[in-house]
C-alpha cells in the first residue's frame, strides 16, 4: 500500500518541527552542493586542458629539459641548442616533417605612447605552418630574418589591437624591451595555443631572441612534427639517438632532455587531476557524510519523541512495515528535496566561482544531476534506515505508555 | 466472542516475578457490554492489551472472533487491530499535529481496501463532531478529543470496542456524553469491554467482572431493570444539563441500593 496519504503523513511530520527538518536539509543542500561543484570544476578543468592537448596535435612531439635527481630534489638540466633543431631534421628526413626550435621570454612592446607587457617568443620560419597558424597581414618570420638575426617582429592580434588600433601596423616601428624592431605582419586571432595566449605575444627570430634580446645559449623547447601519428614511435628512436649522440651522452647515462608525446602528456595531467580529484572528493564525501549524519540525527529524535505516536499507529492496525515506511519516507523527503536544492546550488556555485575568478572553467555534465539525485535518495535511505529500524521495533504496549 | 483460558502474563523484575494477569479464564459473548474494575495493578490494562491483540500472553490461550491469537504472526495481529478491533485510551492518544479528520483517518491507512475519506467523516459525524473535522486536538476540549479518538476507533467498523478507562480524565458531564455514545455503539451490536475506577459507570453495563492481583474475584450480571433506570437518569441528566443549562450532575443523583453495597 503506498498512496499519497503516506506522503502527506510523511510531509505533516517533517512540519511538526519545520526548523529541525529544514536544518536537516540544509545539511544535504551543502553534501550535494559540494559534490556537485566539485564535479562542475573537476570536469571543466579536465575538458579544457584536453582540448589544448588536442591543438597541439597527435602528430607532435615536445622536447624539453632534462631532469636530473641529485640527493632527492630534482632540478633541470639546459641542454638543448638551436643547433640540435638542425640535426634532427636532416639526420630523420624520412620521419620528422618540421622541427620548430623555441625560446620564450617576457617583455614590454611600446609604440610611442602605447605599451603593453607580453611575451616574445624567439621561433624560426617553421613555427606558423607547424601550429596552422597564419598571418593576418603582412609576412611571417623568415629562414633569412633567422638567419640574419633581423630586427623585425610579427605582432600577436591582441598586440597589435592594443598598440594600433586601427592603424595599419606593418612597417611602423616598435620597441620591444627598448630595442627597436619592425613590424612585418600580424597574426590571425587565435586564442590559446599550448597553454599560451598567443595573441598577446611578439614573435622574433629565434637568434635575435636568444643573442641580441636575451643573451642566451639554450632553448626553452623544441616542437617536432613527425610524419604521421603512427611514426610517433620510430620518431622517438630516431631523435633520441640524434640528441644523445649530439649531446655527447656515454651509453649507461641518462638523457639530458625530456621527450614528451602528446599522449605522455595527457597521462601525466590525468595524473595532476587525479589528486585533485581526491581531495576535492574527499572534501564533497565528508559534506555528504555530515548531511548524512544530520538526517540520521533528526531522525531519531523525531521517533523518540513520536513513541506514542507509533504506540497509537500500532494499536490501530499498522504494521511493524507501515512503521518503517513512514518514517524511511520522512528520510528520504529530505534527502530528495536536499538534493534537488543541492544540485542547484552546487551548479550555480560553480559557476559563480568560474565568472568570478575568470580561469576555472566549469562542466556539469548532466549524468552528475541524475547520480546526485540516486545518490540523495541513498543518503536518505542509509541515514533513515536505522531510526526507522528502531521505531518500528518498538513494543505497541510500551509505546502507549511512554511519557 | 471472546474466550480465554488459563490466561497469564508475567513480567520479571530482577528476581522477582509480576503476575500481571494470573489464569485467567473468561468467556464473553459476541454483543455483549462487559465492565472490569479494579484496583490500580490488578492486570485491567494488561488483559486489555492482550485480549486487544496489542500483547502476547505468557501463557494460556485467547481466542478472539473464532481465531486463536497465540500462534498468529504480527501482521495476523495488525489486520485484526484494524479491522475486529477499536481501542479507546485514557488519555485520547490523538496525534497532535494533525486535525480531528486526520486522525480518524490513521486506521483507513492501514486497511487493504482503497483509501477514502468517507468512512472517516461517517464516524464523525455519529460522535456529532462533523462541524469539529478541520480542528486540532489542541482546539478541542477533552470531551470531543475522546469523541473523535471514539470515532477513530469505530472508523473501520469494528465488531469489538475495548476502552480503557475512557472517562477517566473527563468530569461526570463529559463522561456521560462519552458513555452515551458507548451505549448507542453497543446498541448497534458491538461487543463493549470497559475498564472503569467509577462505580456508577460499571453498573452501565451487563456484566460486571472485578479484578484483583491478576485475577478474576467478582463476575457479576447487572440487574437489567436497574440498569435500564441508571440509563434513562443519564439520558436525563444530559439533556437538563443541554436544556436548562443547570448543572445537575447524575452521580449526585441517590444511587442504586445494589451499588451502594459496595
Ligand atoms: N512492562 C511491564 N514490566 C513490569 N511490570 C509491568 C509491566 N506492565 C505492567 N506491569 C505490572 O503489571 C501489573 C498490572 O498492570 P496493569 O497496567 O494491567 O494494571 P491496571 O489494572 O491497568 O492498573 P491501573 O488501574 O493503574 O491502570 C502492575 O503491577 C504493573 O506494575
Ligand atoms: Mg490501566
Amino acid at each position: 500500500m503506498f498512496h499519497f496519504q503516506l506522503i502527506i503523513t510523511a510531509i505533516r511530520g517533517l512540519q511538526q518541527n519545520l526548523l529541525r527538518s529544514i536544518l536537516a536539509t540544509i545539511g544535504v543542500i551543502i553534501g550535494v552542493g559540494a559534490v556537485v561543484s566539485a564535479v562542475s570544476i573537476l570536469q571543466g578543468a579536465q575538458r579544457d586542458v584536453l582540448d589544448q592537448f588536442e591543438s597541439l596535435g597527435a602528430d607532435q612531439l615536445i622536447i624539453v629539459d632534462g631532469k636530473r635527481e641529485h640527493g632527492g630534489v630534482t632540478s633541470s638540466v639546459q641542454a638543448l641548442v638551436p643547433d640540435d633543431a638542425e640535426k634532427i631534421q636532416q639526420e630523420n628526413t624520412e620521419l620528422v616533417l618540421r622541427v620548430s626550435p623555441q625560446y620564450q621570454g617576457g617583455g614590454q612592446i611600446k609604440y610611442y605612447q602605447q605599451n603593453v607587457n607580453g611575451f616574445i617568443l624567439g621561433v624560426t620560419e617553421t613555427y606558423a605552418p607547424m601550429n596552422s597558424y597564419k598571418v593576418d597581414t603582412g609576412r611571417f618570420i623568415s629562414r633569412e630574418d633567422v638567419r640574419g638575426s633581423t630586427m623585425v617582429t610579427v605582432l600577436g592580434y591582441g598586440v597589435a589591437q592594443d598598440l594600433f588600433g586601427s592603424l595599419p601596423p606593418v612597417g611602423k616601428n616598435v620597441k620591444i624591451n627598448g630595442k627597436s624592431f619592425i613590424v612585418i605582419g600580424v597574426m590571425e586571432k587565435k586564442g590559446t595555443l599550448g597553454f599560451l595566449n598567443v595573441d598577446e605575444q611578439a614573435i622574433i627570430p629565434l637568434s635575435t631572441a636568444m643573442a641580441r634580446m636575451f643573451g642566451q645559449k639554450y632553448l626553452s623547447m623544441l616542437n617536432v612534427q613527425c610524419t604521421s601519428a603512427a611514426a610517433i614511435p620510430a620518431c622517438l628512436e630516431g631523435i633520441n639517438q640524434t640528441l644523445r649522440v649530439s649531446h655527447r651522452i656515454r651509453s649507461g647515462t641518462k638523457d639530458d632532455f625530456t621527450i614528451y608525446t602528446q599522449e605522455q602528456m595527457k597521462q601525466r595531467f590525468a595524473q595532476v587531476a587525479k589528486i585533485f580529484g581526491v581531495v576535492l572528493y574527499s572534501i564533497a564525501g565528508i559534506s555528504l557524510l555530515v548531511g548524512a549524519i544530520g538526517i540520521m540525527n533528526i531522525m531519531l529524535v523525531s521517533v523518540t519523541e513520536r513513541t506514542r505516536e507509533i504506540g497509537v499507529r500500532l494499536a490501530v492496525g499498522a504494521r511493524r512495515f507501515d512503521i518503517l515506511k513512514q518514517f524511511l519516507i520522512e528520510a528520504s523527503i529530505i534527502s530528495l528535496f536536499g538534493g534537488a536544492l543541492g544540485v542547484v546550488a552546487g551548479w550555480a556555485m560553480a559557476n559563480f566561482l568560474g565568472e568570478f575568478t575568470q580561469v576555472i572553467k566549469t562542466y556539469t555534465p548532466p549524468i552528475i544531476i541524475v547520480a546526485s539525485l540516486i545518490m540523495a535518495i541513498f543518503v536518505g535511505v542509509v541515514s533513515g534506515i536505522y531510526p526507522a529500524i528502531r521505531a518500528a521495533r518498538l513494543d505497541p504496549v510500551q509505546a502507549l505508555r511512554y511519557e | 466472542m471472546i474466550r480465554a483460558s488459563q490466561l497469564s502474563k508475567h513480567y520479571h523484575m530482577g528476581e522477582s516475578v509480576v503476575r500481571a494477569l494470573d489464569c485467567v479464564d473468561l468467556h464473553i459473548p459476541h454483543g455483549q457490554f462487559v465492565s472490569i474494575i479494579g484496583s490500580s495493578g490488578s492486570g485491567k490494562s494488561t488483559m486489555m492489551h492482550i485480549m486487544g491483540c496489542l500483547d502476547r500472553p505468557t501463557s494460556g490461550t485467547v481466542e478472539i472472533h473464532g481465531q486463536t491469537i497465540n500462534s498468529m504472526s504480527e501482521k495476523r495481529m495488525a489486520l485484526l487491530r484494524n479491522n475486529e478491533i477499536g481501542f479507546v485510551f485514557q488519555t485520547f492518544n490523538l496525534i497532535s499535529r494533525t486535525s480531528a479528520l486526520d486522525n480518524v483517518l490513521v486506521p483507513l491507512m492501514y486497511t487493504r481496501r482503497s483509501f477514502s475519506s468517507k468512512p472517516a467523516i461517517e464516524a464523525l459525524d455519529r460522535v456529532g463532531l462533523s462541524k469539529r473535522a478541520k480542528h486540532k486536538p489542541s482546539e478541542m476540549s477533552g470531551g470531543e478529543c475522546q469523541r473523535v479518538a471514539i470515532a477513530r476507533a469505530i472508523v473501520n467498523k469494528p465488531k469489538l470496542l475495548l476502552a480503557d478507562e475512557p472517562t477517566g480524565n473527563l468530569d461526570t458531564h463529559t463522561g456521560t456524553q462519552i458513555m452515551n455514545i458507548v451505549h448507542e455503539l453497543h446498541e448497534d451490536g458491538m461487543t463493549v469491554v470497559l475498564v472503569t475506577h467509577e462505580m456508577d459507570i460499571a453498573v452501565q453495563a451487563e456484566r460486571m467482572i472485578e479484578m484483583k492481583d491478576g485475577k478474576i474475584v467478582a463476575d457479576t450480571a447487572v440487574d437489567a431493570a436497574r440498569r435500564a433506570e441508571i440509563l434513562k437518569l443519564n439520558q436525563d441528566a444530559h439533556q437538563s444539563l443541554f436544556r436548562k443549562k443547570s448543572l445537575h450532575p447524575p452521580s449526585s443523583k441517590p444511587l442504586p441500593p445494589q451499588m451502594e453495597a459496595r
